[in-house]
């Protein structure tokens, strides 16, 4: 679920695109360094950016018996690492918007920095949190993925409460009044996008362990095991 | 895809994207110094009538296209149109309606239905390809746009590839119930991640067969009468920006 066209004033629209900037321009340098290092990574990301466009378009179903799709930042962000994240994540923001109408140019930059900026970054940062808190590498892809999703959210919220302030309760009952319009759907999305990325990983794991290894997932004594 | 077939089957085809843009580029403009609801209205509707009269869009296609889009705006604008009050010394959370709050809504879904229809316009008049071409000549950095070459192409070998999986996974009643779906998604997914790397070795080699260790370099299709293009585009643009000043 992405803002769309039009729906934020331009100063927040300019101001979101300005904050995604540096993020995309960093994503690219560390892209360019990576396919100096290993040459035949460079068709990785194009094809994984086409992965993560179709994946976005699969039908997920969720706990609660409705139906949406999955977002593929917690997967993304664990296979390529964050940085590279934030140019896939716009490519595919891009290719929603002017393929399937879904999103908008005016907001690219809001929905980049929620979306292929924040998921990214905190799925790494939970998944390494939990691997060094010694849990399970299935616990860790749950946590990591489905609170990737989950925060993709909260910071569309945050954007849209700062957009529109509620006339009474300020910035605060409007954050309050979006997260919980989108906790309806989202908290039980974010679960069976959590589950579905353990099962690709167990399937990775059982079927291309040395990518994962080559990717720094997983280390030589798991692939051993 | 909807939009795909339309951008290539419509009478603008042959028109210079760089035109097109503009147009659109001005549309945009035209649905943020709109200062009324009743004036941005009046973009988009003139946005649609462009794209349907102009460019031959059936308005059946473009309602198709837009209905989506739509419907994600009204449930936007339902939740704008919405206060949170707390009321009473338990502080009990209630919705209110309030003036204020429609008139919000008013404002941001005319602002955000005349910057839509500006991207329909675009989108549907516009193969992606010629928008790649285009952002190259406006210096966008090689190696996103070798990205979204890349993507390009791919995504309708993945569409293929996720079509063909889900016909034979339903086929064995892989979808019957929610658990299954969700095993035969976790499958389907993985089946496709370990594609990511066959195929992106496959291109590697390709490359490198045919000596190609830079920029992946493809034709770009010419248009003709880009200047007389690009004029009209700029002078209807103009005039669209103006309109949407004028009925502020």
């Amino acid at each position: 679920m992405h803002i769309m066209e039009g729906f934020l004033p331009v100063e927040h629209a300019v101001g979101w695109t300005i904050a995604s900037a540096p993020f995309v321009a960093y994503g690219l340098y560390a892209i360019k360094k990576r396919v100096r290092q290993y040459p035949e990574q460079r068709m990785l990301l194009g094809v994984a950016a086409a992965f993560t466009f179709v994946l976005s378009a699969l039908k997920l179903p969720s706990v609660t018996g409705s139906c949406s799709h999955p977002t593929g930042t917690g997967l993304g962000a664990l296979l390529f690492g964050p940085a590279a994240m934030a140019p896939i994540g716009l490519v595919v923001l891009l290719f929603q918007a002017l393929l399937l109408a879904h999103g908008g140019l005016t907001t690219l930059g809001a929905n980049t920095f929620s979306m292929a900026i924040v998921g990214p970054f905190a799925a790494v940062a939970l998944f390494r949190l939990a691997r060094s808190l010694k849990l399970s590498f299935a616990v860790s892809v749950f946590i990591a993925a489905s609170m990737a999703d989950l925060l993709t959210y909260v910071t569309t919220s945050v954007q849209l409460a700062w957009a529109f302030p509620d006339p009474q309760g300020g910035f605060g009952a409007s954050f309050l009044k979006f997260a919980g319009i989108f906790s309806v759907t989202q908290i039980p999305l974010a679960i069976s996008e959590g589950l579905l990325t353990v099962l690709i990983f167990n399937a990775l794991k059982r079927f291309n362990p040395q990518e994962l290894q080559d990717l720094n997932v997983i280390t030589r004594a798991e692939v051993r095991a | 895809m909807l939009i795909e077939q339309s951008a290539y089957a419509n009478r603008w085809r042959r028109v210079s994207p760089a035109a097109k843009a503009a147009f659109a580029l001005c549309g945009f403009i035209g649905a943020f110094v709109a200062g009324t609801p009743s004036a941005a209205v009046a973009v988009a509707g003139l946005l649609a009538v462009v794209t349907m009269a102009g460019a031959g869009v059936s308005p059946g296609r473009y309602l198709r296209v837009a209905v989506p889009a739509l419907f994600f705006l009204s449930i936007s604008c339902l939740s704008l149109a919405f206060s949170l009050d707390f009321k009473g010394e338990a502080q009990a959370m209630t919705f209110k309606l309030t003036p204020a709050g429609l008139q919000q809504v008013a404002d941001v879904s005319a602002r955000s239905l005349a910057a839509l229809a500006a991207l329909l316009f675009l989108v549907l008049t516009t193969p992606l390809i010629d928008l790649i071409a285009l952002l190259r000549r406006l210096k966008t950095p090689e190696l996103l746009l070798e990205m979204m070459v890349l993507c390009y192409r791919m995504l309708f070998v993945f569409s293929a590839a996720v079509h063909d999986t889900l016909t034979a996974q339903s086929a064995r009643l892989g979808y019957a119930t929610t658990g299954l779906a969700l095993r035969s998604l976790g499958g389907l997914a993985a089946s496709l991640t370990l594609q990511i790397w066959q195929r992106a070795h496959d291109l590697h080699v390709a490359a490198q067969a045919r000596n190609n260790d830079g920029p992946l370099r493809f034709l770009e299709p010419r248009f003709a009468n880009c200047g007389r293009d690009g004029a009209l585009a700029a002078a209807s643009g103009g005039a669209l920006i103006t309109l949407a000043v004028w009925l502020s």
